[in-house]
């Protein structure tokens, strides 16, 4: 397998991507599919996704929310591992963990996201 | 980096504790239907109740009790406690149901003991978020949490008993800013904004607080800040802007917007009660109904599968129960103030509309199970080597034409 490190700088993927390049365009349609339906936006354009590290034998994803007192942090963890399932090899493990250090703000938000929500 | 891991929980869990969350579910939902019996028998609505039990009458006397601290505290104690994962959040909710409960026995002293217990363990619950992320919204959710406990302890202590329902309303209104105030974040906000907040918060407080010592000009400062609670809500947050998406975000919006449409009615109410007008039914149920509960039927598609562990299927039948919901408090504060039949056949629209939604949700749950099984099983399954072949085309990855399908997907439009 054949690793490259891809910073977001590189990309339009607003999160660092770390892994085989022919895994990076269908890791992020599958993180596209998940919704905060509150804010009607994904989660990656509300920019809650740091960081996705592909390994010979795992898919890593460092996520966040904007609140620590999110109660649905659960369902959306389980949501982007549901998606990844559909588009990772089968013998690459899932692992999706939540990260509170850096706290999520609003200069994370894509472009997009932002004219959404009238900046 | 410092990492908190926080895996999804698996869906095999041990049967004992399916067993004691199905339990305990079900004895929330028991002071939910109980809490409305009583505000029913309050309405004058003639129910076929069982003469020879004490829980009618003591649902009559504690219906205010039932429905905040037994009910609404739980469902947000079980919500916090999801949020932090730690065990002994879950105190919180436990005793606060026990409280309930209690209530209905005709153990009204130790209720409201246990409804102090809940209130302390949940402050302890909110220090824990606000040590996680210090930020004004986890610091309005503590302040909420301590505005319960004040409740609580008047109650407890029987004082000031004309204060408590102020207190209790506070702990509501206060959890509801702090996560409104949460997604005003994704806007660009206006200078002054998060200042005009807390000013009126903190007035909410003040009225609170004056209620014990002058209900009339205590009811006057807290209705005039829920009045002004709602302008700042109708104008800073972000449902103006999610009203014009689709599906269930839409839906969100149009219940906080419906709201926060009632919290302005529910502030003048307060203080036309205040003038001695007869609003007091206005303003207690555009409060408690119009805001608060429809802040729970546009959230709870999205809570109750973090609570519950279930998933819901949105659809349009979730207005049904929205717009009755509306339609009935309508006739109830409208009409009911000059009429007490009105204010009956409103609470009756009122009590159907919350079961409609509960069947809605339950409907929707298995709506969802039918049409999305479970992808951790394929997954599972095509590891495990024994799939079907309709399992094994979920599992492989997909062609360059499906991704490109997806990745199109306007997401912001689009509700699964």
């Amino acid at each position: 397998m054949v690793m490259a490190e891809e910073l977001n700088l590189a990309t339009s993927v607003p999160y660092r991507y770390s892994g085989p390049p022919e895994l990076r365009a269908p890791i992020e349609a599958a993180l596209r599919q998940v919704v905060d339906p509150e804010v009607a936006l994904t989660i990656v354009d509300v920019g809650l996704v740091y960081a996705v590290t592909v390994s010979d034998k795992q898919v890593h994803v460092s996520m966040t929310m904007t609140s620590a007192a999110c109660p649905v942090a659960d369902i959306i963890l389980a949501d982007v591992e549901a998606e990844l399932e559909l588009v990772v090899p089968t013998n690459l493990s899932i692992d999706v963990e939540l990260a509170w250090d850096p706290p999520w703000t609003a200069d994370r938000m894509s472009p997009r996201a932002k004219e959404l929500m009238g900046w | 980096m410092q990492v908190v891991m926080h895996k999804p929980s698996h869906p095999g869990a041990p049967l004992l504790v399916v067993g004691l969350r199905a339990g305990f579910l079900m004895g929330v939902a028991a002071l939910l239907v109980t809490g409305i019996v009583g505000g029913l028998l309050r309405a004058g609505v003639a129910l076929p109740v069982p003469g020879d039990s004490i829980w009618p009458g003591q649902a009559v006397l504690g219906h205010a009790f039932l429905m905040i601290c037994g009910f609404m505290g739980t469902v947000i104690g079980i919500e916090r406690a999801v949020a932090v994962k730690l065990r002994f959040a879950l105190g919180a909710p436990v005793a606060s149901a026990l409280a309930g409960l209690a209530m209905l026995a005709g153990e009204p002293s130790a209720a409201a003991w246990l409804a102090v217990v809940a209130a302390t363990v949940f402050i302890a619950v909110n220090a824990v978020v606000v040590e996680h992320q210090r930020a004004p919204h986890t610091v309005l959710l503590l302040a909420g949490a301590a505005a319960w406990l004040v409740g609580n302890l008047l109650q407890a202590l029987d004082s000031q008993p004309a204060a408590v329902i102020p207190w209790w309303f506070s702990f509501l209104v206060l959890t509801i800013a702090a996560e409104r105030l949460e997604m005003t974040r994704l806007m660009r906000r206006r200078r002054g904004a998060p200042i005009a907040l807390y000013g009126c918060l903190v007035t909410m407080l003040l009225g609170a607080t004056a209620f014990a010592m002058s209900p009339v000009w205590g009811g006057v400062v807290y209705g005039v800040s829920l009045t002004l609670l709602a302008g700042w809500l109708m104008v800073f947050d972000i449902a103006r802007r999610t009203v014009v998406a689709t599906g269930l975000s839409r839906y969100m919006a149009i219940c906080l917007l419906l709201g926060y449409c009632w919290l302005a009615v529910a502030g003048a109410a307060w203080v036309a009660t205040s003038a001695g007008l007869p609003f007091r039914d206005a303003a207690l149920h555009a409060l408690g109904l119009g805001f608060i509960f429809s802040m729970m039927l546009g959230h709870a598609p999205v809570i109750l599968p973090a609570l519950a562990r279930v998933k819901v299927r949105f659809g349009w039948f979730f207005y049904v129960p929205l717009i009755l919901l509306h339609a009935s408090l309508v006739v109830r504060l409208c009409l009911g103030a000059h009429a007490f039949d009105m204010l009956t056949l409103g609470a009756e629209g009122n009590a159907l509309a919350i079961a409609l939604f509960a069947l809605t949700m339950t409907g929707a749950a298995l709506a969802s199970r039918v049409r999305h099984p479970s992808a951790r099983h394929r997954r599972m399954d095509c590891v495990g080597g024994h799939q079907q072949e309709s399992t094994r085309l979920l599992c492989r990855p997909r062609s360059p034409a499906e991704l490109k399908a997806i990745a199109g997907t306007d997401a912001a439009t689009e509700q699964k």
